[in-house]
């Protein structure tokens, strides 16, 4: 009985911590389909591969929120036609890479200043790996069903394969560009209706997300984690697995890093900075407006695998 | 059912459910309860949101009408019903509990090199000392004068401690010290105690320790503010 009175108090910290951010995305990508009339920017970013995840991963200075505030930004991106890779390039890379967060770093570590470059460096190359991963699974087994829908919507005709469109005319050439529907700006009044509706939606996948989270924290005692703390495989894993569980913002995580910074190695330290904002419990339920369950798994999957990597690296380099 | 399915179509829903939230985050304000799940930091920024979602909510409501909308998705009921339930029972953490299965990392603040004087001293203070002097005959004879909840970690004896917190109850580590309980006395995980006393050096699995001596005990309630910055 005590033990569920800690996690109904931990589920409420995390939820009531997280819901102002969550607030923040959704009343920015509100404002940005208001303002922005839909894709007369978002047809000027770079389609390029390698180019369109690094503006994506740049966009995060303009947002300076945590990962659960960004994913209603990226799926307002990916809805409006932006390339697949500015999308996924923001929501992985912005967490970390936005003003607050490197701030937050800067204050609790003033002293490692190898992690205030290492943790922004990282952070982006995991997201450019990402983009390029996912960009090589079809759009239609990638994308969450009603998010393609919206996206058609906005993309000329021509660049959806042929066996993916329900409709269209056989033979017609690709040179007329689809102008988008109507580009005129939402009047106010739908504008915070369908805003209410998609934060009523991601708040429903938020809660669920922490209550997994609290759940699992009240019950995983967090000493067995840091035990590992001085192996230089093992103690990366360990740090990885606290990332996914404890679902802290990415603006404070830093402050909760340097509570065990001194016990583990440095590797362990820099892969709980960088998965934590990639990949959490709390996050998971948010990612499925995004992407198929599918795409989810192997988000978490080469995240996790590339975050090891990293971390076994820099212990071979420090150690 | 029917009258069920008559709700999920209702215009009002998403106003309701928003401006539900939105008192939720403005009574955790209010009713100090936040006091117990969240770093200060936080406090205006959750209090902001409440009164924005609130005042969305309520104009929508306003707006609404008698519309019928799209069935909206069953999660919404189920969020307002984890609202209400919020609201109906409110956060009873057991600080022993959460603190237990987790190691004392207490950050060290980086630009604190000075200390109170010892009688000055709270909980915290004492534990991050220690940690930067452990030699415990420098603290021998010191005056205490600390509060703190009972500790009671398996198979060591209880300690007095406190809880920080950076961000949320999630991330709350514990400071404790070890305390040489009155015989008489019989504290119980939880209870919150301020003692006045003085450092001691006893030895604990062969290794001289400070241990805090009371000399006089009080059982106090939670204070308002339990979580340190």
């Amino acid at each position: 009985m005590t033990r569920l009175a800690t996690a109904w108090a931990i589920f409420q910290g995390l939820l009531i911590e997280a819901l102002p951010f969550l607030m923040l995305g959704v009343t920015i990508a509100g404002l940005a389909r208001w303002l922005v009339p839909q894709s007369a920017w978002v047809r000027r970013l770079p389609r390029n591969p390698l180019l369109a995840p690094i503006v994506g991963a740049l966009l995060g200075f303009a947002l300076p929120a945590c990962e659960c505030g960004n994913v209603p930004v990226a799926r307002r991106l990916l809805a409006s036609g932006a390339p697949l890779g500015t999308g996924f390039g923001f929501l992985f890379a912005a967490p970390v890479l936005n003003p607050i967060v490197l701030a937050s770093t800067w204050a609790a570590f003033p002293d490692k200043t190898w992690l205030l470059w290492a943790r922004p460096a990282g952070a982006f190359v995991i997201a450019l790996a990402l983009s390029a991963l996912l960009g090589m699974i079809p759009e239609s087994r990638l994308l969450q069903g009603a998010l393609l829908e919206e996206r058609r919507l906005s993309q000329p005709l021509s660049s959806i394969g042929l066996l993916e469109r329900r409709t269209g005319l056989v033979g017609a050439g690709p040179a007329k560009p689809a102008m988008p529907a109507q580009s005129t700006a939402l009047l106010p009044r739908e504008l915070l209706s369908h805003s209410t509706r998609e934060f009523l939606s991601l708040l429903t996948l938020l809660v669920l997300g922490s209550a997994l989270a609290a759940v699992v924290q009240t019950w995983l005692p967090r000493s067995w984690l840091l035990a590992l703390g001085s192996a230089p495989t093992l103690s990366v894993l360990a740090l990885m697995l606290l990332a996914l569980v404890v679902s802290v913002c990415s603006s404070v995580d830093a402050f909760l890093a340097l509570g065990f910074a001194a016990q583990v190695t440095p590797g362990a330290l820099l892969a709980f900075l960088l998965l934590g904002p990639v990949v959490d419990l709390k996050l998971a339920g948010l990612f499925t407006v995004l992407l198929t369950p599918r795409a989810i798994a192997i988000t978490a999957l080469s995240a996790s695998l590339m975050v090891l990597l990293i971390g076994q690296w820099v212990n071979l380099i420090q150690l | 059912m029917r009258s069920l399915r008559h709700l999920r179509r209702a215009a009002v829903l998403p106003p309701l459910v928003l401006t539900l939230w939105g008192w939720v985050l403005v009574w955790s304000s209010l009713s100090s309860r936040l006091d117990l799940l969240l770093n200060a930091a936080f406090h205006p920024v959750v209090a902001v949101a409440g009164v924005v979602l609130m005042l969305v909510g309520l104009i929508q409501l306003r707006l609404a009408g008698r519309r019928r909308l799209p069935v909206a998705p069953l999660g919404w009921l189920l969020s307002a019903a984890v609202a209400l339930l919020i609201l109906l029972l409110p956060p009873r953490p057991s600080f022993s509990d959460l603190a237990a299965s987790r190691p004392d990392s207490l950050p060290a603040a980086p630009s604190l090199s000075f200390f109170l004087p010892p009688e000055q001293r709270t909980l915290t203070e004492w534990v991050r000392l220690l940690r930067s002097q452990p030699d415990p005959e420098l603290h021998a004879g010191d005056p205490v004068r600390i509060s703190g909840f009972v500790l009671d970690r398996p198979g060591e004896p209880l300690q007095l401690a406190r809880l920080t917190v950076r961000c949320c109850l999630a991330d709350a580590t514990p400071a404790g010290l070890p305390v040489d309980w009155p015989a008489e006395a019989n504290p119980q995980a939880d209870q919150w105690f301020s003692i006045e006393g003085t450092m001691i050096v006893q030895e604990r699995n062969g290794v001289p320790v400070s241990v805090v001596k009371p000399t006089q005990m009080t059982l106090i309630p939670r204070p308002e503010r339990p979580l340190e910055p």
